[in-house]
């Protein structure tokens, strides 16, 4: 037993320098402060127990809790949470003026005004180079590319600022009481750099209210963070850094079968890794006191694409839809921005069909084919005018929030898929109801597995374009799985191959279709638990991401058939 | 309202006793959550006779190593010597003059032309790096053509410098796989057979659009010997169908099928038993290089080499510089006492030289390849055994030698190049994208292009011209049948 603890205590302590101290607080680059790692778990400890010391206290444990954010995005950002101070000294000023202002012309010029500056902040940051690139391509020039970091979470933190001031302009919250109390909304760690987008109507009165949790937020927030550590660290990394980014790499080294599984790997690392980081965050606010809204409800059970985009980062879409889609007009009126990106991405689409027509006709089809198709969704329509604005906003959304993801055409052309089939399913659903749920016979149910699946699987080819790291390479793999033919000896001896990678999406799937009643018994089993077997449950959790990430990459292999 | 009760202190216990849960659980729990598993499939490309070598390897003893110590230094050839080397920093441009020398005999008087065989491994595959490196040549030394094609291959698909499509009733054998082959392998180590009687086999080439090779120039189609007279190819000119029979009375045999065109597609008809090898393009001038690359690839299969068939090859094609570029595929296998590959390749080396006599050749060490250490990426620590192994056989064998790992950055480079923005290579910390291709291309292109330029100052410097002479010399190609390093 000493030796033991000799080994595996004082080991512990005896490894720190001066150095390792040192790193611990300052930023690096490469080593970003994620909830997955130990780094993190150790201040967490630190930071929990004073943070509940000071939790009858207001300002002292804002502050608090407001510097321990400012380092934690220090950790990763470095010099740039100097931008978030910034940003939010002017959004919180602004907020003020607007909610002072009563004259409405005025009112919307400082809200245009507000808007304009946080999203090109955030177009300065993400969006400077892809502008170089098209300006480039488009006119022949060529202006260099400018070396601009893009600093971690402003994507997040900016959608933030602006429902903020958006919520405040339609007088739905009241500006905060203080500075102070603002920048503890914007720069809450847990949510800081990936997710949920908090809204501030959700948030700010949290702040105000008594600190508490119970025992029953506890449990909530220890199945979410170890539900997350697992997709996270376990499922979404191995199989990304062992499989799906070799395929993506060069999907034309590998049989078709592997291209096709690299997409299912996809779709599942994407969900694990995406909904797995937003459920530590929220945890880690729950373990604080604070709600934040659920991120992703089992997405690919969707029936429907509809159905989908109201599970799939839930915080995104409804932001979307309140501020975008309502703003451009929503299912009521057409507006000049609601029909401008649509029109500009297919006169894009069209052109570039164009272009290509000398060496292939099958683009320029492709072009016209899918406004056609667009088209239909509301000339189809029993409302025409109605639904087609409706339809447009609804592209403009889904394009716009593509580009939110990165800039990158690839992105746009996600959005797009996503918004045309939007459309395409309204249109499908005028014209056959679905039924309701108890009327429905084993024929429907059958239709209803067979609408899930045809959902993940449109879902997944357009996570194809998601993910390739372009155009081509995206053309290359769907013409890959193209060349499939059925071969289960062949898939076999793959699947045998990659045996701890096929196992984890199998987990990762299976685990994502279980019914809510086994989910439910598990989660049961785990709140009966007393704190030591939760403490070693989420123990348990550690070692599994320690296991993995120690876990070589899987040796290459190439198949011969 | 009465407010549920506080269960903070609980959280913060659960958090504190869960870390104490951790640190117990590592020390008595796995320390990875997949073992690594070799279990081998037989569909997995592996060449064989490495894993008869290694299997026989448990018997191997490590021996006084002398060379590293020793200054390198190097006999005349045609009055021209290159300064001594360290063994650190070996080179070996001396074993390349009768290279240089056709090369130098192009550039200044545009005659001859130069023709580079470069063998590889996983690589290379799909003409990855070599056709960069091809681009550098023919950029500079003037060539056209994208050089020798096999009838099939398994990364066709991925293959950019040229499109590859071919029928799926090809029997190929592959010298990964086959020891004993029904006719001899050509030069790319495959041998394809069209024994399907019932249907015909046919290759389709069309040629890219990148520079220097955007056609497919004076098609030739290489084969081998058999006794079967009936043999036809037919291929299409505008809208004519033109046949041509074969005829397969030597070992190796070439027929040229029509003028320069930009696609081509040969049907065979009744061509079984015979051993078909591939086709060649190139315009006749300047430099054209050869890639035969296979994945899963050693190197050790090339002793398996016809040395008639390949003197044959020889007489046709001409080369000037085999490169061979492997190491990446005996990285993963046992220790790092690389003595058995070391003297296996110098057999390999010395089969080469019986087979194409007075060629030169030039060793390329693996590239650097990062394995996980406890969580970090790092220099796999069999890479740099193993490129001393190469070096090694490099000098034993009078061969050239350029050291990949070094000049791509050494240790921990391949992580560098994988993570930086864009990245130079694949998340496997293996193999190279194409960016990283062009780069490695670069560098090995350079090494060689350094080479060549001290030696044409070596030239000029020469006090006698040389006798007009064989640039081969008698010696230089002596095979050492050492048998006290053969198993």
């Amino acid at each position: 037993m000493q030796d033991w603890f000799a080994h595996n205590i004082t080991s512990l302590f005896t490894g720190i320098t001066g150095e390792t101290v040192k790193n611990w607080f300052l930023y690096n680059p490469k080593e970003p402060l994620l909830f997955n790692t130990g780094l993190f778990l150790g201040l967490f400890l630190v930071f929990y127990s004073v943070y509940i010391l000071t939790r009858k206290t207001f300002h002292l444990r804002l502050i608090y809790v407001i510097c321990f954010s400012l380092f934690f995005y220090y950790k990763s950002s470095g010099i740039y949470f100097l931008l978030l101070l910034a940003s939010s000294v002017v959004d919180y000023n602004l907020g003020n003026i607007l909610h002072r202002e009563s004259r409405a012309a005025i009112k919307k010029i400082y809200l245009a005004f507000s808007v304009v500056l946080n999203l090109s902040f955030l177009g300065y940051f993400k969006y400077t180079n892809f502008i170089i690139e098209n300006y480039n391509a488009l006119s022949g020039e060529h202006f260099d590319f400018q070396k601009i970091i893009l600093p971690v979470g402003i994507s997040f933190y900016t959608f933030q600022s602006i429902s903020y001031i958006i919520e405040v302009y339609r007088k739905e919250i009241e500006p905060t009481k203080s500075y102070v109390d603002y920048l503890f909304f914007v720069s809450f760690f847990p949510q800081l750099v990936a997710g949920p987008i908090v809204r501030a109507k959700d948030f700010l009165p949290q702040i105000y209210q008594k600190l508490n949790i119970t025992k029953d937020d506890v449990n909530r927030a220890l199945l979410l963070i170890i539900g997350g550590l697992v997709k996270k660290t376990v499922i979404s990394d191995y199989i990304s850094i062992n499989f799906v980014d070799r395929v993506f790499d060069a999907p034309s080294s590998y049989t078709a079968f592997e291209n096709l599984m690299a997409s299912y790997g996809y779709a599942i690392q994407i969900y694990c890794d995406f909904s797995g980081y937003s459920d530590m965050a929220i945890g880690v606010a729950l373990l604080l006191g604070f709600k934040l809204p659920t991120n992703f409800r089992t997405p690919y059970q969707s029936a429907s694409i509809t159905e989908f985009w109201r599970r799939w980062h839930i915080s995104l879409s409804t932001w979307l839809k309140d501020f975008l889609y309502i703003s451009v007009g929503g299912n009521r009126n057409g507006s000049f921005a609601g029909f401008l990106f649509p029109a500009l991405f297919f006169f894009g689409l069209i052109v570039w069909g164009i272009n290509y027509a000398p060496t292939s006709n099958i683009p320029l089809i492709l072009a016209v084919s899918s406004l056609v198709v667009f088209s239909l969704t509301f000339l189809l329509s029993r409302d025409k005018e109605r639904t087609m604005f409706t339809n447009v906003n609804l592209l403009t959304t889904m394009l716009l929030g593509g580009l939110w993801h990165g800039a990158s055409l690839r992105f746009i052309i996600w959005g797009a898929l996503h918004g045309v089939a939007l459309a395409v399913h309204k249109i499908v659903i005028e014209y056959f109801p679905s039924q309701k749920e108890e009327k429905k016979g084993f024929g429907g149910k059958i239709g209803h597995v067979f609408a899930i699946i045809l959902t993940f699987h449109f879902v997944t080819f357009c996570w194809i374009f998601f993910r390739a790291k372009d155009f081509t390479t995206a053309l290359e793999l769907i013409h890959n799985i193209g060349n499939l033919t059925f071969d289960p000896e062949q898939w076999k001896v793959i699947a045998m191959g990659y045996k701890n990678v096929f196992i984890l999406m199998a987990f990762g799937f299976i685990w994502h279709f279980l019914p809510e009643k086994i989910v439910n018994t598990m989660q049961g089993g785990f709140r009966a638990l007393p704190i030591v077997g939760k403490a070693i449950i989420l123990g348990l959790a550690y070692w599994l991401v320690y296991a993995t990430a120690s876990a070589g990459p899987q040796p290459f292999i190439y198949f011969q058939f | 309202m009465n407010q549920p009760k506080s269960y903070f202190f609980q959280s913060l216990a659960i958090i504190a006793i869960s870390i104490v849960a951790f640190i117990v659980f590592k020390s008595f729990l796995p320390k990875k959550l997949f073992t690594e598993t070799g279990g081998n499939s037989k569909n997995v490309v592996i060449d064989s006779l490495l894993l008869e070598a290694i299997e026989k390897d448990s018997i191997d003893r490590g021996e006084a190593d002398t060379i590293s110590k020793q200054p390198i230094q190097f006999k005349a050839v045609d009055g021209i010597v290159f300064p001594t080397e360290t063994f650190q920093d070996y080179k070996g441009f001396q074993h390349l003059v009768g290279f240089f020398e056709k090369l130098f005999q192009l550039e200044t008087n545009k005659e001859g032309k130069v023709r580079i065989a470069y063998f590889g491994d996983s690589m290379t595959d799909g003409d990855m790096i070599v056709q960069d490196f091809r681009s550098n040549f023919q950029n500079r030394f003037g060539g056209n053509g994208v050089g020798f094609v096999n009838i099939t291959s398994e990364s066709a698909a991925s293959r950019g410098s040229i499109k590859h499509e071919f029928s799926t009733n090809w029997k190929t054998q592959s010298y990964l796989n086959v020891k004993r082959p029904k006719k001899p392998f050509g030069i790319n180590g495959h041998v394809f057979f069209a024994n399907d009687t019932a249907h015909v086999e046919w290759v389709k080439y069309k040629a890219s659009n990148l520079q220097h090779l955007s056609e497919l120039y004076n098609p030739t189609l290489f084969y081998g010997k058999s006794g079967n007279k009936e043999a036809k190819v037919a291929y299409k000119v505008g809208n004519d169908t033109i046949y041509k029979k074969l005829n397969p009375s030597r070992l190796v045999n070439s027929l040229t099928l029509g003028s320069t065109v930009k696609n081509l597609k040969v049907d065979f008809i009744k061509a079984d038993s015979i051993p078909v090898y591939g086709f060649n393009f190139d315009d006749g001038k300047g430099v054209h290089v050869d890639n035969f690359s296979n994945r899963g690839n050693s190197g050790l299969p090339i002793t398996t080499f016809n040395t008639e068939v390949m003197r044959q090859f020889q007489e046709k094609l001409g080369y000037d510089l085999i490169v061979l570029h492997y190491g990446t595929n005996v990285l993963n296998y046992g220790s790092y006492n690389y003595g058995w590959y070391e003297r296996k390749m110098t057999n390999v080396v010395n089969h080469l030289r019986e087979c194409f006599p007075g060629v030169a050749i030039l060793i390329v060490s693996t590239a650097d390849k990062s394995t996980k250490y406890d969580l970090e990426m790092k220099t796999d620590s069999a890479v740099v055994p193993l490129t001393n192994a190469q070096k090694k056989y490099a000098i034993q064998s009078q061969s050239g030698y350029i050291n990949l790992y070094t000049l791509m950055g050494g240790d921990g480079s391949m992580v560098k190049w994988v993570e930086e923005t864009p990245a130079s290579a694949n998340k496997d910390y293996t193999h190279f994208n194409h960016r990283g291709a062009k780069k490695i291309s670069d560098l090995i292109y350079n090494q060689i292009s350094q080479g060549y330029e001290q030696y044409k100052k070596l030239r000029a410097a020469r006090k006698a011209p040389a006798v007009p002479k064989a640039v081969v010399k008698k010696d230089s190609v002596t095979v050492k049948k050492d048998t006290t390093h053969v198993q």
